[in-house]
């Protein structure tokens, strides 16, 4: 993992200062709220429904068991002993005092956190593959280039005040894990048919108002001169993206307006005058790359007779083996999932408790790692597979162990109405009623992989557009209704959902989730999925099922 | 009849006017008469407390089984807490917090007079 330097402890230091100066002002009337509201979110604090919300930000998902442990202290301490992980892979605290702000980041500080640009229109923490270093899928660690990117963009001068705010994926192998098409820029790792190291580049993805799925603006980038050719997208979008509009201000729209290959060919004249200059010298790439070096590895035997022999015992462990487990790059490891989408529970959220059980999995049994997913979930990325009972029972003893990755209660649901000053509808207890339904591990597996995105509002922080189901939470006149929309992906077949037809109530939205399911179960071919499914027989059964007795 | 709501500064706590004092409890809220000239009045007082209070405004209540409520759902949940856990202000029980728990007959969205959305 990366261990800040010197520069790094020095800015935080210095931000954390610089915020108790503000709040302190602010408090005594030298600031009016005007003033005070951007640099409160400049540090992720936002004002939400019930008190002050904190956003942590986890730089490209990834967490050590200190982290851990210290953002499970700053639960208990100044929240109600929970936090909520987010698809932007941070953490948010919901129940923050202003007056305590100030001690909350010099805490973070202490454990080289921040909640630096976590808000505002700057560039946003980098969404990297949770699988980083333990996949055989992978091209190259990703965390290398997030980890450079986090540099490069943090406190940027020049993108600290973009028309709006940015966001950057960097994926890693063929299997998309990052939603990157839905970002503004994802970058996918490839290698050239020479061994070159490389990107594609995808510009203008973004869900919100008006979603849009990022087009290929250049198909292999040689990965040392990415950062010169971040900046000429970065040069570009700052100027001709829309400050006049905030609907209209993400680069989806500016790039959506030019059409790819005019936005392509505007970076690349941007990109010819920037030259070399910009790029990551050798020397400083190596430097980071040296912070994730592999870590060292067992020699084992690809089968485990303990792992074997647990299974063969129980049936709760085998079907989290099969449905929490996936496969390590290294004979005899597995990466481990784990699920925050407990039955019942809210998704997305830890308890203090839990979170410290985690840390101390990944101190016993991880390697000192975690990871946290844009599905809100953590992930212990090496785990021996001669360990993973062990991992699983204490697991299963902090309500961690929900063996349903993918399935259809593995719900992303954003803090909706429950939480949000934006919201129009509750999402949490939408994914509630809707897990409830499938609570039965049995009829979940047969259903298999499904995926359900559930936003309050349509700022779309739910993910709904490229869910296999959508839900989208509305308001008629004034009360709580939601719009389906199926046959989304998020993954590296992208593509923005249809809309099912019209919004249901609160009431009726469990019991389509589970028509629609039923009406997949009958149409369904061979091994197809849901979204294989809907996407060769299109909406016409689903729609007939759901409004069938609304006529 | 309407009540006047914000969050506090200090801390975000949701609270009510009553009598030129914030209270925490909406059961403890001071209503006013849809033409009362108080409502306005007392708006522009927390207006005028920007080291107390953030954004003061008048929201809509209905009655519901002889009690009054928000109209808006979103109102309830600042009045109670969230839905998910027992966290909020719902945590202290009592008539008043269950009298709003079984408020129904929801008429507008945000149940905000002045129709501003909140940022
Ligand atoms: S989608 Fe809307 S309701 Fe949900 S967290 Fe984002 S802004 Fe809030």
């Amino acid at each position: 993992m990366y261990r800040y330097d010197q520069i790094d402890k020095d800015i935080l230091a210095d931000r954390s200062a610089e915020f108790r100066g503000q709040v302190a002002r602010r408090l005594a009337g030298e600031l009016s709220e005007d003033q005070f509201k951007p640099l409160r979110l400049r540090n992720g604090l936002y004002l939400q429904l019930h008190a002050y919300m904190l956003r942590v930000a986890i730089p490209y998902g990834s967490l050590n068991p200190t982290q851990l442990r210290k953002l499970a202290w700053i639960g208990r301490t100044y929240d109600k002993g929970y936090g909520h992980f987010t698809t932007r892979t941070n953490l948010q605290f919901h129940w923050i005092k202003l007056a305590d702000a100030p001690e909350i980041l010099d805490a973070l500080a202490s454990v080289d956190m921040h909640a630096i640009q976590t808000s505002g229109n700057c560039i946003r923490n980098v969404t990297a593959d949770p699988y980083a270093g333990a996949t055989a899928e992978e091209i190259d660690d990703p965390r290398v280039w997030a980890e450079a990117i986090r540099q490069w963009s943090t406190i940027h001068p020049e993108f600290n005040w973009l028309p709006r705010k940015f966001k950057i994926a960097v994926s890693a192998a063929a299997k998309d894990r990052t939603a990157a098409k839905t970002h503004d820029i994802g970058l996918n790792l490839k290698r050239a048919r020479d061994g070159v190291l490389g990107f594609e580049v995808m510009v203008g993805g973004g869900l919100g108002r008006l979603p849009h799925i990022a087009p290929t603006v250049r198909p292999f980038l040689p990965a040392q001169r990415l950062f010169s050719y971040l900046e000429a997208i970065l040069r570009v979008y700052n100027r001709h993206g829309r400050r006049d509009n905030i609907h209209k201000a993400r680069i989806k729209i500016l790039v959506a307006a030019l059409g790819a290959e005019e936005f392509a060919r505007q970076v690349e004249a941007e990109w010819e005058k920037i030259g070399t200059s910009a790029d990551l010298p050798d020397t400083e790439l190596a430097r980071i790359r040296g912070a994730f070096a592999p870590t060292a590895f067992e020699t084992l035997p690809a089968v485990s007779e303990a792992f074997e022999a647990a299974k063969a015992r129980s049936p709760a462990f085998a079907r989290f083996a099969r449905n929490n487990l996936k496969p390590h790059k290294v004979a005899g490891y597995a990466i481990v999932e784990i699920s925050l989408k407990a039955i019942g529970q809210t998704p997305g959220d830890a308890t203090a408790e839990q979170m410290e059980v985690v840390a101390d999995l990944a101190e016993r049994f991880g390697q000192d790692d975690i990871r946290v997913t844009h599905e809100q979930n953590l992930v212990l990325p090496h785990v021996k597979l001669d360990d993973a009972p062990a991992v699983w029972a204490a697991l299963a003893e902090a309500g961690l162990a929900t063996a349903n990755m993918n399935l259809v209660s593995d719900i992303i649901a954003c803090p909706g109405l429950d939480y949000c000053a934006l919201a129009n509808a509750r999402s949490i207890s939408v994914a509630q009623n809707i897990a409830a339904k499938f609570a039965d591990a049995e009829r979940a597996e047969r259903v298999g992989e499904l995926k359900i995105k559930i936003s309050g509002c349509i700022n779309a922080c739910g993910h709904h557009h490229v869910g296999h189901i959508g839900i989208l939470g509305v308001d008629k006149k004034g009360e709580e209704f939601y719009q389906l929309t199926l046959g989304g992906s998020a993954a590296e077949d992208a593509g923005v959902g249809q809309a099912l037809g019209p919004a249901l109530p609160y009431e009726r939205v469990a019991e389509a989730v589970d028509t629609l399911v039923d009406v997949y179960l009958r149409e369904r071919q061979g091994a197809e999925r849901f979204l294989d499914t809907f996407r060769r027989t299109g909406v016409a059964p689903f729609k007939e099922a759901v409004y069938a007795d609304v006529h | 009849m309407k009540a006047l709501t914000a969050n506090r500064l200090i801390d975000g706590e949701v609270v009510f006017w009553r009598n030129g004092q914030w209270v925490e409890q909406f059961g403890d809220a001071q209503l006013f008469n849809d033409d009362d000239p108080a409502g306005e009045a007392a708006e522009a007082h927390g207006k005028n407390q920007p080291t107390v209070v953030v954004e003061p405004y008048l929201i809509d209540l209905t009655q519901s089984q002889g009690l009054w409520a928000p109209v808006s759902y979103r109102e309830r949940i600042r009045a109670l807490g969230p839905t998910n856990l027992n966290h909020g202000k719902q945590a202290d029980g009592g008539a008043a917090i269950e009298a709003l728990q079984h408020a129904h007959g929801a008429a507008r969205s945000t149940g905000r007079v002045d129709l501003i959305k909140r940022k």
